[in-house]
């Protein structure tokens, strides 16, 4: 990428198409998640939605340009840990309570609140925790692949 | 963070106390307290489920023999590690290394200490097994802790192997005992076992390991290396643990190995050809600390040949002779590094007439000199009678052979002694440290105490000698002033030493002709021979595996189709193979399939890279809609993500590779034609194999996806998919992801040095 005003390859169009689909993107996962222990879909498929839009945007207009536009994907290695410690700690709170590891909350016999489809349970916060860990690792990935021979500016 | 200024030698902050090493001797004084009382309270045990399923339990019993091993664990421990902290530093400034190196080195000492105080007091096997080999590690560390000698290396390597594969013989012994008598806890197998074949075998195995540890003929060479290591190391590792290690579980097992005519008589010989080879070498060596180790050899020779007699008085033996062989031989090392510290010479052709200048070290040199050869007013005197008497019951050919032996001892010791301190001052000594003089003191005063009172020890070798006879063990040593037996033989001994160390003309013959012999036919140049033919089969496999990405995928992919192939050729296939109908969504099906396989003979024809990339989509895309038409939507979705990132990702790769197409190396082997296909037609016959004959498998038994599928409302969840992901096989979910997060990692220590951003 020898001039950063007109990256070779992706046409105009791949770039519009790979900014305005960034957002559709986080709704489809979010809608994952929600309605996953109902329908099809979990926490992976859902990261890797996410992580599929940001991966087009990179490739699109390449990861630095990509990531300028959005500050918010530097956060990714905090979401990558985060979401291990959230499934880590939706998996193996019962060992606190000397039950064995993903007995989830509610058991099998209670009531589960719900709001709207999504069921408040500790199954899905371990679902959420993949889907931050996937789309943390994604990024991590395509920002570490985009430029490898670089050193990013300090 | 210490920067590099604060640890140049000689700077003020190099004069600080080594803290670590003298918290590992202030740990190893506590420790040798706490033993001391719980033998003098009468020992106890200890249980704790380990492995219930394998029957494992992590026992303990202090016992007699676990005091006794223990106290000289953590006895020798406390001065060793006292000299240790002086010995260290001086050591690493000599070699011009940080004296921050000191860290990679007090934490497998105290580790190695922690083991053997475990080893002496377990009584499960598999549990002695873990102990064994945790000493072999920690020593492969301590050896090789001059990490940039190659020697060094090559020695730490050594030592572990050799002892380490036959360990793996222990293990074998303890199943082959456990598959008999249904118990690994050693007091149970004592109780249980009987004579027999299994009994011999097992006996065997175990003798293999202990002996391979205590550096006992063929398996002596690693020891002589070994002493590459830090002096502290040798002193401690190399004569009052790491080779005690293998005598204390002879020790431990004797009541089994005492059940077999032939294991009995395999460590007599062992012991009594230790013993010679050892002795013999041991008078030729120039080197301090090669003497020291051929003489730790024979040394261990008594105790294993006092182990073949089987006997009340002969167990007693064995035990007292470790105490004051340990005493002697740690005072010795100690010495020998004391001596090369202030000299700067290793050789005792260029050392001499150090007494002068030392004489207290050449005191206490000579006390634990005295020691070995058995000389009265020292432990060793009681410890050659307690050998005498046990050695006399077992008639003439062993009465012979010990005093031979005790002449060989003194002979050996006595050139030593006598080279080193006496005749004229070759190399005149430096400033020697108080701390690297004072445990040498100790330990030869210690040897004095029991050469005058020696019921103390009397008392624990009686304790330790009952659990290896498993009987009552009286021993009563003492100083009689009459030509009984013990005295005539001991006198024998002495004279027989005295000759030989007068004779030094036949002696250094002698001793070099056995040398010669030892390197053209020894055990050691298999060893090497070995070693050597193992690297070089294992390096041929690697070049033949990683000579380019075809070899490195077909080593994987070949062997895979062709046990699936095997294994489908041994199974019954009368019903496995079956073609079931093809009805509603499988007209569907079938078409896509088609699609698959042209789409994957377009990547396997075409030479642009563009199109092996999409037709790759094409199979992963068309395997997808499969998916969902077999009714697998959330197999279905990822499969489309995956598929997607993937192309992308190659996509992405292409726009950086140079722009030439890929084309056919020249020159190619006639046959190398063939190969590609035949690799592909195996593995994926195989997999073709596999999954045909599973899913033609009709299931009689409720599947554990229907039990899942049951089970799924009732973990709140329709979806029986993500149910499983998250609920029934959460566990492994987890270890998936965090399979990813560490991946991710990989890649950013690969391409960053570490920086995640």
């Amino acid at each position: 990428m020898t001039d950063p005003e007109t990256p070779p390859g992706p046409t105009v169009i791949v770039r519009v198409v790979a900014r305005l689909l960034l957002a559709p993107s986080v709704v489809v996962a979010v809608a994952l998640i929600v309605k996953g222990y109902t329908k099809v879909g979990d926490g992976f498929a859902a990261g890797m939605v996410v992580g599929l839009a940001v991966a087009l945007n990179a490739v699109a207009v390449g990861a630095h340009r990509a990531e300028a536009a959005l500050p918010v994907l530097r956060h990714a290695p905090h979401a990558a840990v985060g979401g291990a410690f959230v499934a880590l700690a939706s998996g193996f709170f019962p060992v606190a309570l000397g039950e064995p590891v993903f007995s989830h909350r509610p058991g099998p016999d209670e009531e589960v609140v719900s709001v709207g489809t999504a069921e408040l349970m500790t199954a899905v916060s371990f679902d959420v925790g993949i889907f931050l860990l996937v789309v943390g690792v994604v990024t991590v990935l395509v920002h570490q692949l985009a430029e490898p021979d670089q050193e990013p500016p300090t | 963070m210490e920067g590099a200024e604060a640890e140049r030698p000689g700077s003020s902050r190099s004069r600080r106390p080594d803290w670590p090493g003298w918290s590992c001797c202030a740990a190893a004084a506590a420790g040798f307290a706490v033993c001391l009382v719980g033998w003098l309270r009468g020992g106890g045990t200890l249980s704790l489920p380990w492995v219930p399923s394998l029957d494992l339990r992590l026992s303990f019993a202090f016992d007699g023999l676990a005091a006794l091993y223990s106290l000289l664990a953590t006895g020798v421990g406390v001065l060793v590690f006292a000299y240790g902290t002086r010995y260290l530093r001086q050591h690493l400034v000599e070699d011009g290394r940080p004296l921050s190196e000191g860290r990679r080195f007090w934490p497998w000492m105290g580790l190695f200490a922690v083991a053997m105080v475990g080893l002496a007091t377990a009584t499960d096997l598999v549990l002695v097994f873990v102990f064994f080999d945790l000493t072999a590690v920690c020593s492969y560390f301590l050896i090789g802790f001059d990490r940039e000698r190659r020697e060094a290396r090559t020695a730490a390597l050594t030592a572990l192997l050799v002892t380490i594969v036959p360990a793996v013989a222990l293990l074998v012994g303890a199943v082959l005992l456990y598959s008999a008598y249904g118990t690994f806890a050693i007091p149970e197998l004592v109780a249980r076992v009987g004579p027999g074949t299994t009994t011999t075998v097992a006996g065997l195995l175990i003798a293999v390991a202990a002996l391979a540890k205590s550096a006992q003929v063929p398996l002596h060479f690693w020891l002589p290396r070994a002493m590459q290591a830090p002096t502290p190391v040798s002193a401690y590792l190399h004569s009052a643990a790491m080779v005690a290690a293998g005598v204390l579980v002879l020790g431990r097992v004797h009541p089994l190995l005492a059940r077999s005519e032939l294991v009995l008589v395999v460590l007599l010989v062992v012991g009594l050809t230790s013993i010679a080879v050892g002795g013999v070498l041991a008078l030729g060596r120039d080197e301090l600390k090669q003497v020291l180790a051929y003489s730790t050899i024979s040394q261990y020779g008594y105790v294993v040949t006092l182990y073949g007699m089987v006997g009340a008085a002969a167990a007693g033996a064995a035990a007292f002779y470790v105490v004051v062989h340990a005493v002697a031989k740690s005072a010795l090392f100690l010495s020998a590094g004391a001596v090369t510290t202030a000299t700067g010479e290793d050789r005792l052709s260029r050392l001499g007439g150090l007494g002068r200048r030392t004489p207290v070290l050449a005191a206490a040199t000579g006390v634990a000199a005295a020691t070995l050869a058995g000389l009265p007013l020292t432990g060793g005197f009681f410890s050659d009678e307690l050998f005498f008497g046990a050695a006399k019951e077992h008639g003439p050919v062993l009465t012979v052979a010990s005093v031979l032996a005790a002449g060989l001892t003194f002979a050996y010791i006595g050139r030593y002694w006598t080279r080193l301190f006496l005749g004229p001052l070759s190399t005149a000594p430096g400033a020697l440290s108080r701390v690297l003089l004072v445990p040498v003191v100790v330990l030869a005063l210690v040897a004095v105490v029991i050469g005058i009172v020696p019921s103390p020890i009397t008392a624990l070798a009686q304790d330790a000698g009952a659990v290896s006879h498993a009987a009552p063990v009286t021993l009563s040593p003492a100083y009689h002033l009459d030509l009984r037996g013990t005295n005539v033989m001991a006198l024998a001994a002495w004279a027989l030493g005295g000759l030989l160390l007068a004779a030094a003309g036949l002696r250094d013959r002698a001793s070099r002709l056995v040398a010669t012999a030892g390197d053209r036919l020894g055990p050691r140049r298999a060893y090497t021979a070995t070693v050597i033919g193992l690297r070089r089969v294992s390096d041929r496999l690697h070049d033949w595996e990683t000579r380019d990405l075809r070899s490195s995928i077909a080593a994987v992919l070949v062997p895979a189709g062709a046990l699936a192939v095997g294994a489908f050729a041994v199974t019954p296939v009368t019903q496995a193979f079956a073609v079931g109908p093809i009805a509603g969504t499988d007209w569907l099906v079938l078409p896509l399939l088609v699609l698959v396989g042209v789409a994957t003979l377009v990547a396997a024809r075409t030479r642009e890279r563009l199109g092996i990339v999409l037709a790759l989509a094409a199979v992963g895309f068309g395997l997808a809609a499969v998916y969902a038409l077999r009714a697998a939507p959330d197999v279905a979705l990822v499969a489309v993500l995956v598929e997607t990132m993937l192309s992308l990702v190659f996509l992405a790769a292409l726009a950086r590779l140079p722009g030439t197409e890929p084309h056919r190396e020249h020159g190619r082997r006639r046959g190398q034609r063939w190969r590609d296909p035949l690799v592909a037609a195996v593995s994926g016959l195989g997999a073709f194999v596999v999954i045909w004959g599973y899913l033609s498998e009709p299931r009689e038994t409720p599947s554990v996806a229907a039990e899942q599928a049951r089970l799924a409302p009732a973990a709140h969840g329709q979806d029986v998919v993500t149910v499983i992901v998250a609920d029934f096989r959460g566990l492994d979910t987890m270890g998936e992801i965090t399979v990813l997060l560490i991946a991710a990692v990989g890649v950013a220590t690969l391409l960053r040095r570490g920086r995640l951003w």
